[in-house]
């Protein structure tokens, strides 16, 4: 064996090692995306699994509760009925308002509400044609973070 | 002006297609009369490029509405840099602006009579090939000269988020270190169709690709920065795909000047050396494919434009391309590669930081590409944050620190063991007596301790590496200490270039373990003179205000701060109230001192007298820009500096001076 037969071997032992890793971490650092219908159909099926989602924002159903920190909505998918409630700890988006997109991250409790732990939004139509490629920090624009680490 | 514009752009693909055939046709018949025209080529459609540029500018500069992308990201108001910065706030505009970079680049190459040789005609091909591409996307998809049907009153204005200081330079820097890449690529693949084996294209090229790793460097730094003060979350990185994409070339870049060294000096490591490259260069592409084709779920909002197939489309033609070239000659890139000598020495060490840089990339990109890899296996779409990547990527980036600190200590060939302890054992002293202080102090988090000792040992190692340098200087020559500094680091500045780079790096490392474990949120809702403890922070709420200013509507709350008992000044979070934009958006205030940031958002308000805030405290985050900052000095030095052969020729005088 060649020195660097033996070092590529030695390699690809920590490689082998590296990916375990990445593998083991992948299932608890992810979230699944599921659609709303989905999410409300298989409630059972999805307690305790961290899941995102999205829908549009219903404006009416807003409450924002200063003293508490704490944010309820509803959110429904386009073209479907399904209302999903939504609590929230944490502040609200800059613009929250009708028909923006809502992705929420956490967990669906007992009661049927979501309880998430991240809000991001995104507007469906007013960006478009803009490219992301030149902004990328305008990804984050909407974003409202409170579990980013 | 329509016309002038589109004319242009016709222009330029039909000289484009002219200079590639001519380069052909010369190159077959080995004839210099086609391949001199193939240049005259080139160089016009430099000309043809920068009209196209200038008109752009002009339009976005005298606001004519009657064009589409003008109507589209500009209006009346704006500023007149951010109506120029709009250049790059489309489709359109980016890919004419990555058009004229290249095209430049692409004149300067075939201009530079003294690195006239036989590979510039492929070299310029390859580009133009590149440029044709670009060419024909905005002709059939993105024409920025494009006309509204009916002339509107005004535009609808820049998106306020892009009206920052980042916008005028985050774009460019990256763009340019997009496109610089694509030029030691067309060397790369140059020598490989010439059957030239040896490390000529790299040393004709180290230049282009460390301009390229700078501009990407200062890229990405000024991508964080922007975010950190404008979006309001508090972080400067989110691992969102857009900010993978660009990171991505960033690391094989990182591996690669090393690697080239290894090349360089001792012709081993080829294959790796052109796959490196040729991933580069193939990822600048990709992480565009990625961002315009909408495949990911990321916060943006991608449009309804299709570019993403083309770049896919052009993506897998390069990419073939490539392979098939390497594969073609793969047998004599084999036969007169060497083996490595030791397994204790500088190439295995530069060897196992490729492998790491690698690891990185490959971790960022598996991670990235996850929510579309367990759809097509299991049918779900699993998206990774965050989380993944602090995980995966903190043990990565840790054993990357620690190379850092030990390689510069390891010589060339063989490396002599007691040296090697004897040059690691001060500085590895110093930074567990660091840890210990830090531990006595009560300082919390045993694996950020353990990053910030192994930081510090890596920040003494060049700190030491240094130091030595100097003194044997001195004692040779008699100089002073600044000196003979000076001239140490004049004399070989591709190795001191490349410490301080790696000391940015240290610092910068500081400013991202401390502010991701040390970092506090509250989020709080207060009446009027109420205050509140934040860290060693009294924030007290006075009350707000509101003004109007060029038609927008600000609302300011107006804080005072005392930091640890002492009055600290005030300290004024605003949300603004657009008159051409939907959205408000919160204009962050931050008091910077060395050690933390104080960093206020304004939420929400009940009324005048009550309103929620959500304030950070985040340690040590102005060292990242700091940190950036000697990185760029460092890059700089190293690029102005040094022929390789001289450097090869100090090198080898000064390790005989340490000997």
């Amino acid at each position: 064996m060649t020195k660097n037969k033996k070092i590529v071997f030695g390699l690809s032992l920590v490689a082998a090692a590296i990916m375990i890793m990445f593998f083991s971490t992948m299932p608890s650092a992810g979230s699944k995306e599921i659609a709303i219908e989905e999410l409300l159909n298989n409630k059972d099926s999805f307690k305790d699994e961290y899941v995102m989602t999205q829908g549009l924002l219903i404006e009416d159903s807003v409450q924002w509760n200063a003293d508490k920190i704490e944010l309820r909505f509803e959110i429904v998918e386009d073209g479907r009925d399904r209302i999903l409630p939504v609590i929230y700890n944490g502040v609200k988006p800059d613009n929250f308002s009708e028909d923006v997109i809502v992705i929420v991250e956490g967990f669906l409790n007992e009661k049927g509400e979501f309880e998430a732990e991240r809000v991001q939004t995104k507007c469906p139509s007013k960006y478009e044609g803009e490219d992301p490629e030149n902004y990328d920090p305008e990804m984050h624009q909407n974003r409202n973070k409170t579990n980013e680490d | 002006m329509y016309l002038i514009g589109n004319i242009a752009l016709i222009l330029g693909i039909v000289i484009s297609l002219y200079a590639l055939i001519a380069n052909i046709i010369g190159l077959k018949r080995k004839d210099e009369r086609w391949l001199e025209s193939a240049r005259g080529g080139v160089l016009s459609l430099a000309f043809v490029a920068s009209i196209s540029a200038f008109l752009l500018f002009y339009i976005l500069g005298t606001s004519q509405f009657q064009f589409q992308y003008v109507a589209s990201y500009t209006n009346n108001e704006l500023p007149i840099i951010y109506k120029l910065a709009a250049f790059w706030a489309g489709n359109a505009g980016s890919l004419l602006l990555w058009t004229f970079l290249l095209s430049i680049y692409t004149a300067i190459i075939v201009l530079n009579k003294k690195k006239q040789n036989k590979m510039i005609p492929y070299v310029s091909s390859i580009l133009l090939t590149n440029i044709l591409f670009f060419y024909i996307v905005m002709v059939l998809n993105a024409n920025p000269f494009e006309m509204t049907d009916t002339i509107p009153l005004d535009g609808k204005g820049l998106n306020p988020m892009l009206q920052n200081p980042g916008m005028v330079l985050h774009p460019v820097t990256l763009y340019m270190g997009y496109v610089g890449l694509a030029v030691p690529f067309a060397y790369a693949i140059a020598a490989l169709i010439m059957k030239r084996m040896d490390a000529e294209w790299i040393k004709l090229t180290r230049r282009w690709t460390l301009t390229a790793w700078l501009f990407l460097t200062l890229g990405n730094m000024i991508g964080g920065w922007w975010a950190y003060l404008e979006l309001g979350w508090g972080g400067y990185w989110a691992w969102d795909p857009v900010e993978n994409a660009s990171f991505l070339p960033w690391l094989t870049v990182s591996a690669f000047l090393h690697s080239m060294m290894i090349q360089e000096r001792k012709n081993m490591l080829k294959t790796w050396n052109l796959s490196l490259i040729i991933l580069s260069y193939i990822l600048t592409l990709f992480g565009t494919f990625l961002v315009r084709s909408g495949i990911l779920t990321s916060v943006h909002s991608f449009g309804d434009s299709n570019l993403g197939s083309y770049f896919l489309i052009f993506m897998a033609f390069m990419m073939l391309f490539a392979i098939y070239v390497v594969a073609t000659r793969y047998q004599l890139i084999k036969s007169d590669s060497k083996p490595i000598e030791s397994y204790f020495s500088k190439e295995s060490s530069f060897l196992l930081n490729n492998f790491i840089l690698i690891t990185a990339t490959f971790a960022v990109f598996f991670g990235t590409m996850y929510p579309l890899i367990s759809e097509t296996i299991t049918g779900t779409k699993v998206n990774v944050g965050a989380p993944y990547f602090n995980k995966v990527m903190a043990p990565i980036m840790l054993v990357l620190l620690l190379l850092m600190a030990i390689c510069p200590l390891i010589s060339w060939q063989k490396a002599v063991f007691d040296r090697f302890i004897r040059n690691t054992l001060i500085p590895l002293f110093a930074a567990i007596v660091f840890a210990i202080i830090l531990v006595l102090m009560g300082i919390k988090g045993i694996y950020a301790i353990i990053g910030l000792t192994v930081t510090v040992f890596m920040f003494n190692v060049h700190l030491a590496e240094i130091w030595r340098g100097t003194r044997a200087r001195q004692k040779a020559t008699k100089e002073g200490f600044i000196k003979a500094l000076f001239r140490l680091t004049r004399k070989n500045q591709r190795r001191y270039g490349g410490y301080i780079v790696h000391i940015g790096i240290a610092i910068i490392a500081v400013g991202v373990i401390s502010s991701n474990a040390y970092s506090e949120e509250v989020m709080k809702t207060v009446g009027q003179g109420e205050s509140f403890q934040v860290g060693h922070y009294e924030l007290t709420f006075k009350e707000l205000t509101e003004i109007e200013k060029n038609g927008n509507g600000i609302v300011t709350a107006n804080m005072d701060v005392n930091y640890k008992g002492k009055r600290n000044g005030t300290i004024h979070p605003e949300k603004i109230f657009y008159g051409t934009w939907p959205e408000p958006s919160s204009e962050v205030a931050i008091k910077t001192n060395l050690t933390e940031d104080l960093y206020v958002v304004l939420s929400s308000w009940e009324s005048k007298e009550k309103a929620t805030f959500v304030i950070k405290i985040n340690p040590f985050v102005s060292w990242i820009w700091a940190g950036g900052i000697l990185m760029v000095i460092g890059t700089a030095i190293a690029l102005i500096g040094g022929k390789t052969s001289a450097a090869f020729r100090i090198g080898s005088r000064q390790r005989g001076v340490r000997a």
